[in-house]
């Protein structure tokens, strides 16, 4: 079945519009403006940082991704973001990011720490900006935010070519100093164009933040410990029995 | 707005995750300047909140009540960030993604197998937007009774995860009969949160058409009595291309 680093089955092209579909009319016009009076979207509300870095898919790190990543803080120690390919309005929703910090990875069982990744590298390399923010302002979130670990499910992976989200999650991984989490310069030279920023700035810049002391065992960037990396599968199994007797009855309604 | 008390004090939040020190008064004052140094254009195409419900698909007697902040970005296509609640700190628990009945159909089988139906959400009054009058919403209604969902939850909150633990889970909507029956208690409990009634709703809903098919691939579980287990493997890497000139 579906597996993250599977290529999914092909669908038409079309016209090459990703998602494909028809252009919005007046009429769904009306029901956003209405809906953005009288609902209050509080959790929305809330996402404070728009963050701009780069991602690799933990099975094929030679893909790698500019994302932006829209962020909540929810408490000093925990932020929660979702990720977008661009920061333009039509940007594709392509997976959800958590954020510890180190004190909260080092209470997670090691089979789970296997699955983030740190993110003092990305912070100190300069991958990791606020566009808009001048350096001065964010120092202290970036000094916090280079003990964290993220866990990041991409549920699109535009990068291949989806114009749909297809298959299973895949899981990412963070820019690192060592071979293969090295982001093509060309991805940074992109960025840094449309941004007005000179990532090579920001590094010299931050050189003097403090990063992770290594903790006791921590297993976060499996890949570099290893060689090793996670795919993510799809199983197809029997359904869970509840208790009591199993009845699945086409046609009849329950109250 | 965020309020400053939101982020105070150590100890479990009310939404139960770990929490640490405080954020700082002069800390809270350069974040709120940065947040306004910037801008957040994808964010503010998320102009609905709807709430309804999900099963997980592995175990669908584990029902969850789920509130959707969603992008629609044409007309065959929806994008929603999946919150566990509409307060301000909500947990991001998954995304759910929304296509037309005709973008559905050009879907290669296997990957149709991972997504479900919205018809009967609908038509049930167990899909709502709080605070919006039926009036205003019946036209996005009858889009997307014609729609499929693909849903991963990656916060298994209602199991008492107090952090994103394992995982993804693929997520499942409620249906007429069997496991896809939402307990009632979790359907009462979100009515009288908002003041309102399914079964007025399922009145007021009669006049959105059915659709005239729904494809036997969504909801797998209906005909093939078969749920998706997601499962992370170690794998070998796959070494592509050399980067060393870079190191």
């Amino acid at each position: 079945m579906a597996s993250s680093d599977k290529a999914p089955d092909t669908m038409p092209v079309g016209d090459g519009t990703v998602p494909p579909g028809k252009p919005l009319t007046v009429g769904h016009q009306v029901i956003d403006k209405s809906a953005q009076m009288l609902q209050t979207l509080k959790p929305i509300k809330q996402m404070s940082q728009h963050v701009c870095t780069f991602a690799l898919y933990g099975h094929d790190m030679s893909r790698q991704i500019e994302t932006h990543h829209y962020i909540t803080r929810l408490n000093q120690d925990f932020l929660q973001s979702a990720v977008y390919d661009s920061h333009e309005p039509s940007a594709n929703l392509i997976g959800v990011e958590y954020i510890v910090s180190d004190r909260i990875f080092d209470t997670l069982p090691s089979d789970e720490q296997k699955l983030w990744h740190s993110h003092d590298h990305e912070v100190t390399s300069g991958m990791w900006v606020n566009p808009g923010v001048p350096e001065m302002i964010q120092r202290k979130e970036l000094e916090n935010i280079a003990h964290t670990y993220g866990k990041f499910w991409c549920t699109w992976q535009v990068d291949r070519g989806d114009r749909l989200p297809l298959g299973a999650p895949a899981l990412m991984m963070s820019p690192q100093i060592v071979n293969m989490g090295v982001i093509n310069p060309e991805l940074v030279h992109l960025r840094d164009n449309k941004f007005k920023i000179s990532t090579d700035e920001l590094r010299k810049s931050r050189a003097n933040i403090p990063v992770s002391k290594p903790g006791n065992a921590r297993v976060a960037d499996y890949w570099m410990h290893t060689g090793k990396c996670f795919a993510v599968d799809i199983e197809e199994g029997d359904m869970k029995k509840e208790q009591g007797e199993l009845k699945v009855v086409e046609g009849q309604k329950f109250p | 707005m965020s309020s400053t008390s939101e982020r105070n004090g150590a100890g479990a939040g009310k939404n139960g995750i770990p929490a640490g020190k405080p954020v700082s008064t002069g800390q809270q004052i350069l974040d709120k300047g940065a947040q306004m140094l910037q801008s957040f254009k994808p964010i503010n195409q998320m102009s609905q909140h709807a709430c309804t419900f999900a099963l997980y698909s592995q175990d669908m007697s584990r029902q969850i009540e789920t509130h959707h902040f969603i992008t629609r970005l044409n007309q065959d296509f929806l994008q929603a960030a999946v919150y566990d609640s509409d307060d301000s700190d909500a947990r991001l628990i998954g995304i759910e993604y929304i296509v037309s009945d005709a973008t559905f159909e050009k879907l290669p089988p296997d990957e149709q197998k991972l997504w479900h139906s919205h018809a009967y959400e609908i038509k049930s009054g167990l899909w709502i937007h709080p605070r919006m009058p039926e009036m205003i919403v019946t036209p996005e209604l009858k889009n997307l009774a014609k729609t499929y969902g693909k849903f991963w939850c990656t916060w298994q909150t209602d199991r008492g995860d107090k952090l994103p633990l394992g995982p993804p889970s693929l997520m499942m909507s409620p249906q007429a009969e069997g496991e896809g029956v939402v307990n009632h208690e979790l359907v009462t409990k979100r009515d009288e949160k908002y003041k309102m009634s399914k079964e007025d709703l399922v009145k007021s809903r009669i006049e959105i058409p059915e659709p005239e098919w729904i494809n036997p691939m969504a909801d797998y579980w209906r005909q093939h009595k078969k749920c998706f287990g997601v499962d992370v493997e170690s794998t070998k890497m796959k070494i592509e291309t050399d980067y060393s000139i870079y190191s």
